[in-house]
């Protein structure tokens, strides 16, 4: 399915954010003004703008640690500074600063944040998933009607993380009860160092779903319309109380598992391999030869990006540190704990 | 109106009155619908509320999960762990999720949920079955642990724990499910945070929780003939710890003897050891005495299990040498 000229011409303008918010946390993690680990997401636009894309803003997303993508276009435009200077720990951060790159979270978009152990979330996300599978069968307010669509959860996570036994828990309890959930398997090859094949049987991941009898898919993870097309055939099915769906969206990381990292694992050439495959020039390119865009539009949307971006940097580099005794705050809802 | 009702029916009863006046309160866990749980006490829920309450598989990661994520959006979850030991399963969920996320969300959103955990020796099931797994949770901020020791704070406390904003792990001894005490038929809860000042005493303060109260309550009469006046504090609340009524009943009495189930190395009876040190050195009359098991897996034998968990003896050995300190 070929998306309509304008919604091709948006998400390449989503996937450019993403591009050029990642080459900014990147510079400000290397001089050392971000601090903590990064995980960038360049290469991957595809498939966390493509999921976005085909989800509404109700429904509750679940971005995994190389999620900058996801998480900056679940938040509206106005908030979308606010996750950039989560990361740069700037108390104007959507959290404040508590969290930085592996948790930001903004609730009111229903991105529910990343949980820095692997796996975590995919067991949380049955939390998300469950409620409204629980309000309709009890028909509380606002859930009374029989044909009301459920809120869909998609929860992020990598070819690694599959590993973790909490997915196949997740797998299994949701296929058991038809949870509304997409399981967005970013499979880019490594888990660190570690190549897919070395850590399971398969040759495709989305083959372990089968056993759980969820519908499973394997896709280019860099053909945003393609990605688009699967989440919302995933999403429609979630709605209307069918279940699950794991979908495995084949991608690569341009760059190491975490800013600084070498990647000395990776046989050559196979990166450039996969650079001829960006996401973004496959679209680009797309949107000039079928659409008919000329270079001058393209060019016009690069710097509005460029200018947004610079934006964003601009309000994270200003903005001050959350204070130190802040950081008592929240352990519990209902009680203080004690500062120094 | 009261009546004598056991400490599982007590549970049984406050989830039954608690589901009834709120409907976000749902039952999840291995066999806790169409059985009524392992140990019955959750009997009777599904049958009036087919939509609230869900046998799982055996997946406790999955379960304390969508405990997690269920709270976040409103729901208010009571998960059963069949036994307590089984915490280790879903650990991670536990203190790096539901501990973390109202940090994470900024005061926004907690993980309001409790998780009935099945706990204690004595029952010849061996160290798999019979673990104290408090001391495993406490060093989590975020966290609260429940202890009650019997039917009228079961109920109290159960209903303060699925109403409490944070995660709780509500410990049920499965030695105490029989026993009986006087309960309300009325809905009420008992607020979190309290310890209990169980009898008021001058001479020694004993910390008891759960089955070690009747220890507690059998020395202090004990004792009472000897001239003894013993104060007793049942936490209740064993995480955070009610440190104020503590620290201010050994401020008086100038003695502390603690009655722990679990092994003694970092027990809670040590958090209260050091807090008394660190608080109030100068009123202190005699070393703190700690009564706890062994410091070895719960065995399987009885003569054995007999052996290595706390033994009252001791408990009155411990108030005779603080005494004479
Ligand atoms: C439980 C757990 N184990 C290990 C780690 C450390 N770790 C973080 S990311 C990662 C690799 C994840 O690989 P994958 O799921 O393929 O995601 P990718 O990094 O490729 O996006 C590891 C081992 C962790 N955070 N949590
Ligand atoms: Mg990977």
């Amino acid at each position: 399915m070929a998306l309509t000229k304008d919604r091709l011409w948006k998400v390449y303008r989503d996937m450019v954010l993403i591009r050029r918010f990642e080459e900014e946390v990147e510079k400000y993690a290397q001089n050392g003004t971000i601090p903590g680990f990064i995980h960038l997401s360049i290469g991957q636009e595809a498939a966390q703008a493509g999921v976005v894309e085909a989800l509404k803003y109700t429904d509750y997303k679940f971005p995994d640690h190389r999620g900058h993508g996801a998480i900056v276009l679940s938040s509206p435009q106005e908030r979308r500074k606010n996750c950039m200077s989560e990361i740069f720990a700037k108390e104007s951060g959507i959290n404040h600063g508590r969290g930085g790159s592996m948790h930001v979270n903004d609730l009111e978009a229903r991105n529910m944040g990343f949980n820095g152990i692997q796996g975590s979330t995919v067991v949380t996300c049955l939390g998300t998933a469950f409620d409204s599978y629980y309000r309709k069968a009890n028909k509380m307010e606002g859930w009374e009607a029989d044909d009301k669509d459920l809120d869909v959860t998609a929860v992020f996570m990598g070819d690694g993380t599959l590993g973790e036994g909490t997915c196949h828990e997740s797998l299994n309890m949701a296929a058991t009860w038809n949870l509304p959930i997409i399981y967005c398997l970013i499979n880019n090859h490594y888990a660190i160092s570690t190549h897919y094949t070395e850590s399971h049987p398969q040759q495709q991941l989305s083959t372990w779903g089968k056993g759980y009898e969820v519908p499973s898919f394997t896709v280019d993870g860099n053909d945003i319309e393609a990605v688009i097309e699967i989440t919302e055939q995933a999403a429609e099915r979630a709605r209307k109380g069918e279940g699950p769906t794991l979908i495995e969206f084949m991608t690569y990381r341009w760059q190491g598992h975490f800013s600084g990292d070498p990647a000395a694992y990776r046989p050559d050439g196979e990166l450039e391999a996969w650079q001829a495959k960006c996401p973004l020039l496959q679209t680009k390119k797309k949107l000039m030869e079928v659409h008919g865009y000329s270079e001058e539009e393209l060019d016009a949307l690069h710097a509005e990006v460029e200018e947004e971006i610079q934006g964003y940097v601009k309000f994270s580099l200003e903005s001050p540190s959350p204070k130190a005794e802040d950081a008592m705050k929240f352990v519990y809802m209902d009680r203080e704990v004690e500062g120094r | 109106m009261t009546r004598k009702l056991s400490f599982s029916g007590a549970i049984n009863e406050a989830l039954h009155q608690e589901m009834e006046r709120d409907e976000t309160v749902f039952i999840l866990g291995e066999d806790v619908a169409k059985m009524g749980g392992d140990f019955g006490i959750t009997k009777g829920i599904w049958e009036k509320w087919p939509n609230r309450a869900y046998d799982t598989a055996l997946s406790e990661q999955a379960i304390l999960g969508l405990c997690n994520g269920a709270a976040v959006c409103g729901l208010k979850p009571v998960a059963e762990l069949m036994f307590a030991d089984f915490v280790g399963v879903c650990y991670d969920q536990l203190i790096n999720n539901a501990a973390k996320l109202c940090y994470m969300y900024d005061g926004q959103a907690s993980a309001q949920i409790v998780v009935r955990a099945v706990t204690g020796g004595g029952i010849r099931c061996a160290y798999h079955h019979s673990q104290c797994i408090e001391p495993w949770l406490m060093n989590i901020p975020g966290l609260v642990i429940v202890a009650p020791s019997n039917a009228y704070e079961a109920k109290g406390l159960l209903v303060g724990s699925i109403r409490n904003q944070n995660p709780v792990v509500f410990l049920e001894h499965k030695l105490l499910y029989n026993t009986k005490s006087e309960v309300p038929e009325e809905l009420y809860d008992i607020e979190l945070y309290k310890a209990k000042v169980v009898k008021e005493g001058s001479d020694i303060t004993i910390v008891a929780a759960m089955t070690m109260m009747a220890f507690a309550e059998k020395a202090a009469k004990e004792l009472e003939k000897e001239g003894i006046s013993v104060e007793i504090i049942n936490p209740l609340t064993i995480f955070p710890l009610d440190k104020e009524t503590i620290v201010d009943s050994v401020a008086k009495t100038g003695r502390l003897v603690v009655v722990q189930e679990g092994p003694k190395v970092m027990g809670y009876a040590a958090e209260l050891g050091a807090m008394v040190v660190e608080d109030i050195f100068e009123y202190l009359k005699a070393p703190l005495k700690r009564v706890t098991s062994l410091d070895v897996p719960v065995p399987f034998a009885p003569v054995q299990e007999d052996y290595v968990l706390p033994h009252y003896d001791d408990v009155i050995k411990a108030c005779h040498e603080v005494m004479a300190f």
